[in-house]
């Protein structure tokens, strides 16, 4: 078994709005316990609007109001030791990003520096975080990380809107592992761009997990690309996780009635069926239906999904769900 | 200068195309703007009801001068002459363009027999002394102020400096001016009530002379800079709270790149952007002088020597002064036109 390297415990982030004096509560991230291992991809998928994006932000120890974090604890383990993250001070929150765990965003469009050559960019990122001896040989190491990574040398002479898309996220992507962080938390790297350039960026993030033998966490709601990347997979619905297992599992045996609607919305080859989708729209955070959210949904609903959330029952090794139709939930909290 | 070592590619633009495609084109603009502005303001003040002839002769009867209608119309034939008005507006037009191009704007009507070119020679040190030095400050004040208040935006000394700035702004300001006149220099006398230096004072380059000059210059400045400085300090602290929300800002704050670093080169250098640009189209419009400031503070400079022009028709200074703002704006205009591509490398001419 490898070592967990980022860990929650019953991790609650909500976004808190004051709207015209009536507060409103947007649970986006609501318990969840989440042990993410060295030298893996993890991999979490859900739809748009299902809290993934915050429990990245959250993941990242980068909660800010409105966000809030309203219960649970984040550990990293540095140096082989468990830090609480939630109660460092700013400056230790800014010297463990990117020298420990780095971000690839979600869109890179404009995420650069307009006025900046990439290689300001890069540089201000490094002298950040290197002592002023290294600069030069951090700086020397950045010039051969960009042309191992198969992008053009001279890339670091160009101002960002002179890339295209794809570029501009594969540069991205260097620049989070540019100090051979630990941890690489990627919001949705692929979606904004055309499949060819995705199988680019996915074998890059991979290419770079295999060499630094980190680990990645991957949000994105394409489940194609997490078949592709990912080791383990977490599946999220209304803030929650709802099934957890290696890839293999989730996309062979997958138990949750949501999960078996995301994977059998799948294309295959020579199948020229509809594809099914799940029926209705995803909840509003805002508003979560009691007992387990997905039950309006759900084909297989029982009178007790309506009233209580389950916990996680054990499917086999490596593999959970919190579904009333896989038993009590003894393995785990996941309401 | 054209991007080097551009890894998509494009093709590298010569020095060659930029001057074709774009100098030359932009200079014949530069040359037609100043045209078609100083044609207009050729014609436009002989359209007005105002008749310099008729106004000397109204200010010699006023003088209590008996003029028979003979002497009368010889009068009006030599002063007709004197202040180029003679033949049709067509000649007058062409005339005019002969003498311009030798430096010579005639004669003024109102201060007979000054030559225009004397007057502003007169007047614009002291516009030209007063204007650069409070432009530069407020601009560079205000922007500096008003982008660390915006990246700063919670603290309380930002708050404190936002609501100073939301009453000192809309105080129109010739009450403002007026304000500081009566408090500073008749309730408690710390500066001179008008003037550019002290009466019967002689221009030197004495210690002496400069210090009476600065003495005397610092409420209309005051004025200038504080009021100027509350506007360049809300626009500043907007466009830096826009910059902040943009994703690159963000990017970097989660790259945990340290907040000096953000701050300069992230938020203030792309907050600049569109202040240079107020800052050139500023500095253009300081050829038509602070009236209101020379008013108040009987300062001498161009703002008054252009509203006596008007008032009075004196088509000649109104050429003079206004001809060179013409030049000062349309050149400013060029010049942060050909310059931008310096500050933003997302502008290119090619």
């Amino acid at each position: 078994m490898q070592n967990t390297v980022l860990r929650t415990e019953q991790l609650k982030a909500f976004y808190v709005l004051d709207q015209f004096g009536a507060q409103k509560v947007v649970k986006a991230v609501n318990e969840v316990d989440l042990d993410i291992r060295e030298n893996e991809v993890y991999g979490i998928a859900g739809e748009s609007g299902c809290g993934k994006t915050t429990l990245l932000k959250a993941l990242y120890n980068a909660i800010e109001p409105p966000l809030r974090l309203v219960g649970g604890k984040i550990y990293y383990r540095v140096n082989g030791k468990d830090v609480d993250v939630t109660t460092l001070s700013a400056e230790e929150k800014r010297k463990l990003r990117w020298e420990f765990i780095s971000y690839v965003p979600q869109g890179s469009m404009s995420v650069l520096n307009p006025v900046l050559k990439l290689k300001e960019t890069y540089q201000d990122f490094i002298f950040s975080h290197v002592s002023r001896q290294s600069r030069e040989e951090a700086l020397n190491l950045a010039k051969s990380h960009i042309a191992e990574l198969g992008l053009p040398r001279n890339v670091l002479d160009a101002y960002p809107h002179q890339l295209s898309g794809g570029m501009r996220q594969r540069v991205t992507i260097a620049l989070a592992a540019l100090l051979k962080p630990r941890i690489i938390i990627g919001d949705e790297p692929t979606t904004a761009l055309d499949v060819v350039v995705q199988r680019g960026v996915v074998q890059l993030l991979k290419a770079i997990q295999v060499k630094l033998q980190n680990t990645i966490v991957l949000v994105t709601h394409d489940m194609g690309v997490q078949a592709n990347i990912a080791d383990r997979v977490g599946i999220m619905y209304a803030g929650k996780i709802v099934e957890e297992g290696t890839t293999e599992k989730i996309y062979g045996e997958a138990f949750h009635p949501y999960t078996r609607y995301l994977i059998n919305s799948l294309p295959k080859f020579g199948d020229k069926t509809m594809r099914e989708s799940a029926p209705g729209s995803p909840p509003s955070l805002a508003n979560v239906p009691p007992g387990c959210p997905f039950h309006p949904r759900c084909p297989r609903v029982m009178e007790i999904c309506q009233s209580q959330m389950p916990g996680f029952t054990t499917l086999g090794a490596d593999h959970k769900a919190a579904c009333w139709l896989a038993g009590e939930g003894k393995n785990g909290k996941a309401s | 200068m054209p991007a080097q070592g551009d890894p998509v590619g494009r093709k590298e633009g010569s020095a060659l195309a930029f001057v074709k495609r774009y100098l030359i084109p932009r200079l014949i603009q530069y040359f037609l703007v100043i045209f078609l502005g100083i044609t207009a303001v050729f014609f436009i003040p002989r359209m007005t009801p105002n008749d310099p002839v008729q106004r000397t002769l109204q200010e010699m009867k006023a003088r209590g001068s008996y003029l028979d209608p003979g002497t009368m119309d010889e009068i009006i034939a030599d002063l007709t002459e004197m202040y180029g008005l003679g033949g049709s507006w067509l000649d007058q037009y062409f005339a005019f363009w002969g003498r311009l191009f030798q430096g010579d704007f005639g004669v003024s009507f109102f201060q007979f027999p000054t030559r225009v070119n004397v007057l502003i020679n007169i007047a614009l040190p002291w516009t030209l002394g007063l204007l650069l030095t409070t432009t530069f400050f407020s601009w560079t004040l205000g922007n500096i102020i008003g982008g660390l208040a915006g990246y700063y935006a919670r603290r309380s000394w930002s708050r404190v400096l936002d609501t100073v700035a939301m009453i000192v702004r809309p105080l129109p300001y010739y009450i403002f001016s007026f304000g500081m006149l009566l408090l500073l220099a008749y309730v408690v006398r710390w500066f001179p009530v008008s003037g550019g230096m002290e009466i019967g004072r002689t221009v030197s380059f004495s210690w002496e002379f400069i210090k009476d000059v600065l003495w005397h210059s610092v409420l209309p400045a005051l004025s200038l800079v504080i009021l100027g400085g509350a506007v360049m300090f809300q626009t500043m602290k907007l466009i830096v709270q826009n910059v902040n929300a943009e994703n690159f800002v963000q990017y970097a704050k989660l790259g945990g790149v340290t907040e000096s670093r953000i701050v300069g080169k992230y938020v203030i250098r792309n907050a600049l952007l569109p202040q240079i640009t107020g800052l050139a189209l500023s500095l253009g419009q300081i050829f038509s002088g602070a009236l209101i400031t020379e008013i108040v503070f009987s300062y001498p400079g161009l703002g008054t020597l252009l509203y006596n022009a008007i008032i009075t028709g004196d088509y000649n200074l109104i050429m003079g002064i206004t001809v060179f703002s013409i030049f000062a704006i349309t050149t400013a205009i060029l010049i942060v036109d050909l310059t931008y591509p310096l500050f933003d490398p997302r502008v290119r001419y090619n």
